[in-house]
């Protein structure tokens, strides 16, 4: 008999545990949730406020952009001006200070450009033209824009077009940025050698291919390459002027006009920089 | 003698396209904001208007469109002078009724050819 009430006891006592436990996985599943919900409603305010942040910056780079901008006008316009010889002659030490002040302000120009151009693009803002445009031209306009950086180098830029390249529909303007940007940068690299500038068709569009017999790419420096501000703590800054943003620009554009971007390159025999763009010719229906 | 309309409202660039223009022997009227500008419009003969985009009050698109109502004006080239980074705005440029652009900061060195180019031949400014 005595046995039975001890089980009876034990049973209870087991059943109380369970019950126990039971109420506290209960109460402690209820405190989870609550503590996803809170830790939820966080994060979306933290998404809501990172949005928001964004979007100033956004409006405050385009607005700040204006405003340097304005000044620039200003500085560039008056000291060509001056160096036109356009208020009166000048004497070889003004224009040599003046051709100074001019290099300097472009250089301004051109960091307040890349800033807004990358600024646009991480923001998701920048609209691509759809036009036609011919890219063997385009190559050639970009070569000629960076003929005279060659030129002061002793080096000459191999622009070779394909025969027979068709008309392709893009944003030939964007096209210009990155061909520029990589025929600048191979020039700012070499010393002796050639660049070289080819465009072919593929299969999905066009390809351009930039080569140099520069100083190549350290391999280290092979992973960040394309990301934003890699030159300025790369040590190369001191020797090579430039923003850092050239190439992280050249791989947003690339993407975003839906193509690929790659390189090899060889320290002390010379890097190339392959551009695939999945370009079409304009329908024959569209009208010109 | 070319007759240039140029409404700019920062007087820096104002100075310098006027300078500019006048050291090519070409005669500029300028204004300060939209406004201004239509009443020199109606008021005078041009060959080109040049036109800032980014205005107080009035902005460049609404001067173009009032501009492009103007009878006198008929047949007379509006060229926006327009900041590079406004990419995207220049097909509004042309709908507003401007011939085209020129890009800002104006290139000293090649601003006067460019405006050339937009008038039409006859023999020289």
């Amino acid at each position: 008999m005595a046995g039975i009430v001890q089980d009876i006891t034990d049973r209870k006592r087991a059943e109380e545990a369970v019950r126990r436990l039971a109420d506290d996985l209960r109460r402690q599943a209820a405190e989870l949730e609550r503590r996803v919900a809170e830790r939820t409603a966080e994060l979306s305010e933290a998404r809501d406020r990172a949005e928001g942040a964004d979007r100033l910056k956004s409006a405050f780079l385009a607005t700040m952009s204006h405003e340097l901008r304005t000044p620039l006008n200003s500085i560039i316009g008056f000291t060509g001006v001056l160096l036109q010889g356009l208020a009166g002659p000048l004497n070889d030490e003004q224009r040599k200070q003046l051709g100074m002040v001019r290099a300097s302000g472009q250089h301004l120009l051109e960091l307040i450009n890349d800033v807004l151009d990358i600024s646009k693009i991480e923001a998701g803002q920048l609209e691509l033209a759809q036009a036609r445009f011919d890219p063997a031209a385009a190559a050639r306009r970009a070569a000629d824009t960076v003929a005279a950086q060659a030129a002061e180098k002793g080096l000459e830029i191999e622009c070779e077009t394909e025969h027979g390249l068709p008309e392709l529909v893009g944003d030939r303007r964007r096209v210009e940025q990155v061909l520029i940007n990589l025929l600048a940068n191979a020039v700012k690299f070499t010393d002796q050698g050639r660049v070289g500038l080819d465009v072919r068709a593929t299969p999905e569009g066009v390809a351009f291919v930039v080569s140099d017999t520069g100083i190549g790419i350290p391999a280290e420096a092979h992973d960040q390459l394309f990301q934003p501000f890699r030159q300025l703590d790369s040590g190369l800054a001191r020797a090579h002027e430039g923003t850092g943003l050239g190439l992280a620009i050249c791989k947003r554009l690339v993407d975003r006009m839906g193509g690929t971007i790659g390189f090899e390159s060889a320290p002390g025999v010379g890097s190339t920089f392959r551009v695939d763009l999945p370009l079409t010719p304009p329908s024959l229906t569209e009208t010109p | 003698m070319t007759r240039v309309l140029l409404v700019e409202d920062n007087a820096q660039n104002r100075y310098l396209i006027t300078f500019l223009l006048n050291a090519s022997k070409f005669s500029v009227l300028s204004a300060e904001d939209g406004a201004e500008g239509l009443a020199l419009a109606a008021s005078g003969d041009f060959d080109l208007v040049l036109l800032d985009i980014q205005l107080p009050g009035m902005d460049g698109y609404e001067v173009a469109r009032a501009l492009r109502q103007n009878a006198r004006l008929d047949g007379i080239p509006i060229v926006a002078v327009t900041s590079y980074a406004m990419t995207g705005d220049r097909e509004r440029v042309l709908a507003a009724g401007c011939e085209g652009y020129i890009e800002k900061p104006i290139d000293p060195e090649t601003f006067v050819a460019q405006v050339r180019a937009f008038l039409p031949e006859k023999g020289g400014a």
